[in-house]
């Protein structure tokens, strides 16, 4: 038998999950084609470099500036992962190709697979669990959707320790399950802006009924954390939690590797950039075509600026050189909170500025119709964040320069919360 | 191990700065880094960032010149620390004002980050006028451009430890060393940014760093005019680095 080995293609074999969960995690700062602008102070007379120290665990904050290429990812932290769903399944949408009649091959990969619905749980679970290994009892974070809140409500608990989740003002009146399960799984979930912080109660004072931005729950979130004590958990944009995100892309890669497949373009949705960023950095040797795809309605590749911005609204955490629309920016309210963002990872947007990533920016009306069709296609009914990646990569396949590519997208978590999209 | 000094020049006044920089000149180190005052320091920490303002109105070009070579004359070398906006519109006639103060060569924070489109002219106008170009790395510096960068210099390396001067977070001192000595071979690397106590010059010194370059930490006691405190200071980062 062994003499044949090299004629039978992996897939007969049994493979098992941590044949595919890497044991790694990859940082792709030292392969950057350019260096990455530093964070920045704007206040004068502090640092809010140093003050990170004091609102990150201190192993997070050390992968946030380190020169390692690929970190090692607890056997703790593994377990978890496993727990929690992954690998995430890449399946081929071959009745989504049929209903398209496309020639080529389309595949996605399932981040909805994992328990909390999204790939949120990726960057939850590490950061949880350094927190409570650093003797941290409670985690502070904002959450736009609904899925950042509900990863980190599950991973505080997973660890031992409490979280406080600062949920956008409108998110929290358009998902009042996003709250309920994010309760259930342990964690205290407030509307933002709050009477919690002094940043809140000074907008509440101006605007009791202000729908709130990510960059607010953010600032809130920070706020809370250093007047409590305890650690905060970012769910994008940071460089450390797009590199936990890339046990999404090094997945995909071994499966694919598995189907004998070699993508011809790789498709994702971008809020803060990580599911995104997660997927395709680790393809970022290879000559792979790569499609980020955000809201039109928040339109930060077609009318943001590459240049330095607040992470947060308040100002607490430095400033970093990404395409934004301006950190004051209040998006419309579209269903998809989690791109409602006003800024984009600093690694991607220097991706998308030097044209290796190229951009597509598609309407709420679009991604509404993308959700019905994939779930009437493929049985899923998407996130409406995700389905922004699904109706880029329905274009894409339309188009007839196009025919016989193979397209990998990530479909970045399940919108069976999300119903209401459709209507009450 | 090398040891280098970081002032904002000239802080906190012309003549306090001649005081406190002339205590050190019997010391034994090698490298005087003079920053020159400008607008926006940028990736520097606060206690530095602040130095700036101050050395803005108190610079003089003929102060400048005594000085580098009051530091030329006992053997050490001299570099400019310079943020690249200070010369955008005249690199050529800075590096020869440089040159002619006495400077060995050029450290250029932003010119990977702000200025990385024109690396290649400004190392070009640099080396033309004879002086030192000093990488600046860091531990986000790609390998790629690293490895750029170094074929086009021949002096030793300024590898920022800290994302700023000044500050501490948490680091994986071993894993950095290992990088950057892996890129930059037998190339002589000095390092700096938020190093302030005999520990962890005692840890750089033994993962295989060259060198250090220390500046905030000696701020303070010069603000207070406080020539005990900076002369036990200057002593301890002496003694570490030399004995
Ligand atoms: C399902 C889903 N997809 C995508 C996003 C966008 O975030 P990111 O760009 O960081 O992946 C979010 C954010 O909340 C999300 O919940």
């Amino acid at each position: 038998m062994y003499k044949y080995n090299h004629f039978i293609p992996l897939s007969v074999y049994s493979v098992k999950n941590k044949d595919i969960i890497p044991d790694q995690w990859y940082n792709i700062i030292p392969d950057l084609p350019e260096p990455l602008s530093p964070p920045r102070d704007h206040d004068p007379e502090r640092s809010s470099i140093d003050l990170l120290n004091r609102i990150l665990p201190s192993e997070v904050l050390k992968q946030e500036f380190t020169s390692r290429r690929y970190e090692n990812i607890p056997e703790e932290v593994l377990r978890q992962y496993e727990q929690a769903g992954r690998p995430t399944p890449l399946i081929r949408a071959s009745n989504l190709e049929k209903f398209l009649n496309f020639a080529g091959k389309i595949f996605y990969k399932y981040e909805g697979a994992t328990v909390t619905g999204s790939h949120k749980i990726n960057a939850a679970i590490p950061q949880a669990y350094y927190a409570a290994q650093e003797g941290v009892t409670e985690i502070a974070t904002e959450t736009g959707a609904g899925q950042w809140g509900t990863a980190t409500a599950l991973s505080a608990s997973l660890n031992g320790i409490k979280s406080k989740i600062f949920m956008v003002n409108v998110s929290f009146r358009q998902k009042p399950l996003r709250k309920r399960i994010i309760e259930i799984y342990g964690g205290d979930v407030v509307a933002s802006p709050s009477s919690l912080t002094h940043y809140g109660r000074q907008i509440l004072k101006n605007e009791p009924d202000h729908p709130g931005t990510l960059g607010i729950a953010i600032s809130e979130a920070v706020q809370y954390t250093l007047d409590n004590g305890i650690r905060y958990l970012m769910g994008s944009v940071e460089n450390s939690v797009i590199t936990y995100q890339s046990i999404i892309g090094q997945e995909a890669q071994k499966q694919l590797e598995i189907e004998g497949e070699e993508p011809d373009v790789l498709i994702g949705c971008v809020g803060g950039g990580s599911n995104f960023s997660g997927f395709v950095f680790p393809f970022m040797k290879t000559d792979v075509e790569m499609i980020a795809s955000a809201a039109s309605e928040v339109p930060k590749f077609s009318k943001g600026k590459y240049r330095y911005d607040l992470i947060d609204t308040a100002g607490i955490l430095p400033q970093l050189k990404m395409i934004s629309l301006g950190a004051d920016y209040v998006p419309p309210p579209i269903y998809s909170g989690g791109l409602r963002y006003h800024g984009a990872a600093p690694a991607l947007s220097m991706l998308v500025n030097s044209g290796r990533i190229r951009t597509d920016e598609v309407t709420e009306e679009k991604s509404r119709e993308a959700m019905q069709i994939f779930a009437r296609t493929q049985g899923i009914v998407p996130a409406p964040e995700s389905a922004h990646a699904i109706a880029t990569a329905i274009d894409y396949c339309k188009n007839p320069e196009n025919t016989g590519k193979t397209v990998v997208m990530n479909v970045s978590g399940h919108g069976l919360l999300d119903l209401s999209i459709f209507g009450d | 191990m090398k040891l280098a000094l970081y002032f904002t020049f000239p802080y906190p006044s012309g003549e306090t700065f001649n005081k406190f920089l002339n205590r050190t000149m019997p010391l034994n180190y090698e490298y005087v880094e003079l920053g020159i005052p400008t607008e926006h320091p940028y990736y520097d920490g606060p206690v530095i960032r602040k130095t700036h303002g101050r050395a803005r109105e108190e610079f003089s070009m003929e102060l400048l010149k005594d000085t580098v070579q009051t530091i030329r004359e006992t053997g050490k070398k001299a570099y400019a620390l310079v943020y690249c906006n200070l010369f955008e519109n005249d690199a050529d006639g800075f590096m020869s004002s440089m040159k002619d103060a006495g400077f060995n060569g050029m450290i250029l924070p932003d010119l990977l980050t702000d200025y990385y489109s024109m690396r290649r002219s400004i190392a070009s106008t640099v080396s033309s006028h004879g002086l030192e170009l000093i990488p600046f790395f860091n531990s986000t510096t790609p390998d790629s451009v690293i490895k750029e960068i170094l074929s086009l210099t021949h002096s030793w390396i300024y590898f920022g430890l800290q994302p700023s001067t000044g500050i501490r977070v948490p680091l994986d001192i071993q894993s950095m060393y290992g990088r950057i000595r892996n890129l930059c071979g037998e190339r002589e690397i000095i390092v700096g940014f938020g190093i302030n106590n005999a520990g962890i010059i005692r840890d750089l010194r033994k993962v295989g760093f060259d060198g250090i370059a220390v500046g905030s930490a000696l701020i303070d006691s010069m603000e207070k005019n406080d020539t005990v405190a900076f002369d036990s200071e200057i002593k301890m980062l002496e003694s570490e680095t030399h004995g």
